[in-house]
């Protein structure tokens, strides 16, 4: 069987992936580049023009109130937050844009972690601590004589004890992965007809 | 009682109880820390 050149790559083909190459980018930074579009909070004129219109709008809003009422205390506790508020996110690592907002940094490097990784895993850990009680306290009620009326009728101390051995369930999981009692058998997950 | 104590322990009153418990810790959190933008660094 003969193969001809332009069967195997037409030329629309060949277009693709040409052009394709125009797009790459060959100046790949390094992953702990500086972000030349953003400046630190604290250095960033448009997030201090945003804290003196916050403060000024709220101001505003206390002249309408007598010195001594419920509103007017309300109104200073929230200037006093708003500027706590701007005090802290630019003493922070934050980086802010041109219109002056705090941009989160989720490049994965370090010195900027604790805007988007260290969240992310904790999201993670504590999403897996309830999966991994859910999963623990259904194949308890599984062994026992009335698995239905255990899923209905929940055993409180069961599922409490259960809950509050769940933060060790990274460990866990990985013994029962090792183990092979994590996963089920291949020939007894069901398919359907084919 | 022993009846009442069944019914706290049916999925959707627990339920109800443990969320009603959730949602106000993270209220505490929020009025003791508020606005965290980011997880504080210590």
């Amino acid at each position: 069987m003969k193969f001809k050149i332009s069967s195997i790559f037409p030329q629309t083909f060949l277009v693709t992936v040409l052009s394709a190459f125009c797009f790459l980018q060959f100046d790949v930074k390094p992953a702990a580049a500086d972000f030349n579009a953003l400046v630190p909070c604290k250095e960033s004129p448009a997030f201090q023009k945003r804290l003196n219109s916050s403060v000024k709008k709220l101001e505003n809003r206390l002249k309408l109130y007598t010195a001594d009422s419920k509103e007017a205390k309300a109104l200073t506790n929230e200037i006093n937050a708003t500027k706590h508020r701007f005090e802290r996110y630019g003493e922070s690592n934050l980086l802010c844009g041109k219109e002056g907002l705090p941009h989160l940094i989720a490049s994965g490097q370090w010195d900027h972690a604790n805007e988007f990784v260290v969240p992310g895993i904790l999201f993670l850990y504590i999403t897996g601590w309830i999966g991994w009680a859910g999963r623990k306290y259904v194949r308890y009620a599984s062994t026992t004589e009335n698995p239905f009326e255990n899923e209905i009728i929940i055993n409180v101390p069961v599922a409490l004890s259960i809950m509050n051995s769940g933060f060790l369930w990274p460990v866990e999981s990985w013994k029962e992965f090792t183990s092979g009692d994590l996963l089920n058998a291949e020939e007894d997950i069901t398919v359907s007809p084919r | 009682m022993n009846y009442f104590l069944k019914y706290l322990s049916t999925a959707p009153v627990l339920m109800t109880v443990w969320l009603s418990i959730t949602s106000g810790f993270i209220m505490f959190i929020n009025f003791v820390y508020p606005d965290p933008l980011t997880f504080p660094s210590f």
